[in-house]
């Protein structure tokens, strides 16, 4: 292709077109902060660690349960927090792994590669934390539902009609809230990441296709 | 100690910054964003610095860090062409001894390039930098064979650019 060459020549001469960068000028933007993704993605990446450890941690059933006279569950409960703080030390670990993994000498694919593993790893730690909090949240309904006094009537109900009525509404409503909870999750981190990492998902999309 | 590695970077970066700028003004439209993804790969070239050993030239080195950090760490968004891009295009073209006709033809052809997607760009800044095959298929990772093809395919795509 005659012009492409013709651009090569004239690309390859052209030297002196650009605006000196002085070593003053280089010696302060090496004290500058960089606005790359990847910091973007540590700084959200820490921020959500905290927040749902934080959550994990304040959410503590022992008072539920006193409260129910369930105290034999509490050891339960304690064996379930040990399991949960030993995902955390993973989970912190697995991102560590992945962040440092990240260099900008590596080719362009692999780096795409590590960049979205690191992403990835945090929202799976997101989603282990939604489900707990949803098993919780449906246990937490049924330690009501069989040994708190004020759902007695509900019980009644259910016990004593022919059809299943009041149970379908129930389970249904329970349901419902869980996936509205979810959904609503889904949707922030979709457009979250989405947001953050549209350009580097649509060219990892591209180079993956010259490849195909 | 981290004084003198500091002068050497500078120093080489000081004198091979022409091909970031290359980068810089194929990613980005206009002076502010040139300037500021100039200033993104000079932070990303100084982070790696520590682990290059000069198995490569310099310029090597840095033109794969700067085509990384343009391709997928640089967050701004690259799409929209402005006029003051449009200046220093023609500058860019102006200044060496072609006739009218060639001017125009390498103009046009530069304008074609920057209506490419973000990889396509990497490519072609591979072949106009006369980059072989084995280095462009390394440098993003993708195999040789395939390298060759998406050039030959390039190559089309900006003759239909060009003659709609």
């Amino acid at each position: 292709m005659e012009e492409l060459d013709l651009l090569k020549k004239a690309w390859q001469k052209d030297t002196h077109s650009f605006e000196q960068v002085s070593e003053m000028e280089i010696y302060k933007m090496l004290h500058k902060k960089s606005s790359s993704i990847v910091k973007w993605i540590l700084i959200i990446s820490v921020l959500e660690v905290l927040l749902w450890t934080a959550i994990s941690v304040l959410f503590n059933t022992d008072d539920y349960l006193k409260k129910f006279h369930s105290e034999d569950l509490i050891v339960y409960f304690r064996v379930l927090n040990y399991f949960n703080y030993a995902v955390i030390v993973g989970f912190i670990y697995l991102f560590y792994k992945n962040y440092v993994k990240i260099s900008t000498t590596d080719s362009t694919k692999n780096l795409m590669k590590d960049i979205l593993r690191t992403r990835k790893t945090v929202q799976y730690y997101v989603w282990y934390n939604l489900g707990m909090i949803t098993v919780s949240m449906l246990f937490g309904f049924a330690m009501a539902f069989f040994y708190n006094p004020d759902m007695s009537v509900l019980k009644d109900r259910i016990a004593h009609e022919s059809g299943h009525k009041t149970l379908f509404i129930t389970c249904g409503v329970l349901l419902l809230t869980t996936v509205v909870f979810v959904g609503l999750f889904w949707l922030f981190y979709k457009l979250l990441y989405g947001i953050l990492l549209r350009k580097l998902n649509n060219n990892y999309k591209e180079l993956k296709k010259i490849d195909l | 100690m981290s004084d003198s590695l500091e002068q050497i970077f500078v120093k080489q970066l000081k004198e091979n910054q022409n091909i970031i700028h290359k980068i810089c003004r194929l990613y980005t439209n206009g002076e502010d964003a040139h300037k500021d993804l100039f200033q993104e790969v000079t932070i990303q070239l100084w982070k790696a610095f520590p682990k290059f050993r000069g198995e490569s030239k310099f310029s090597t080195w840095a033109y794969r860090v700067a085509l990384n950090t343009a391709i997928t760490l640089y967050r701004k968004s690259t799409r929209s062409i402005s006029t003051v891009e449009f200046e220093s295009r023609k500058h860019f073209i102006s200044q060496e001894d072609y006739n009218h006709e060639e001017e125009e033809q390498i103009k046009l052809m530069y304008e074609a390039v920057q209506q490419l997607n973000d990889i396509e760009k990497a490519l072609v800044f591979m072949y106009l930098e006369d980059k072989d095959y084995t280095e462009i298929a390394e440098t993003l990772g993708i195999t040789e064979v395939n390298a060759r093809v998406k050039i030959n395919r390039i190559k089309g795509k900006l003759k239909k650019i060009l003659n709609p």
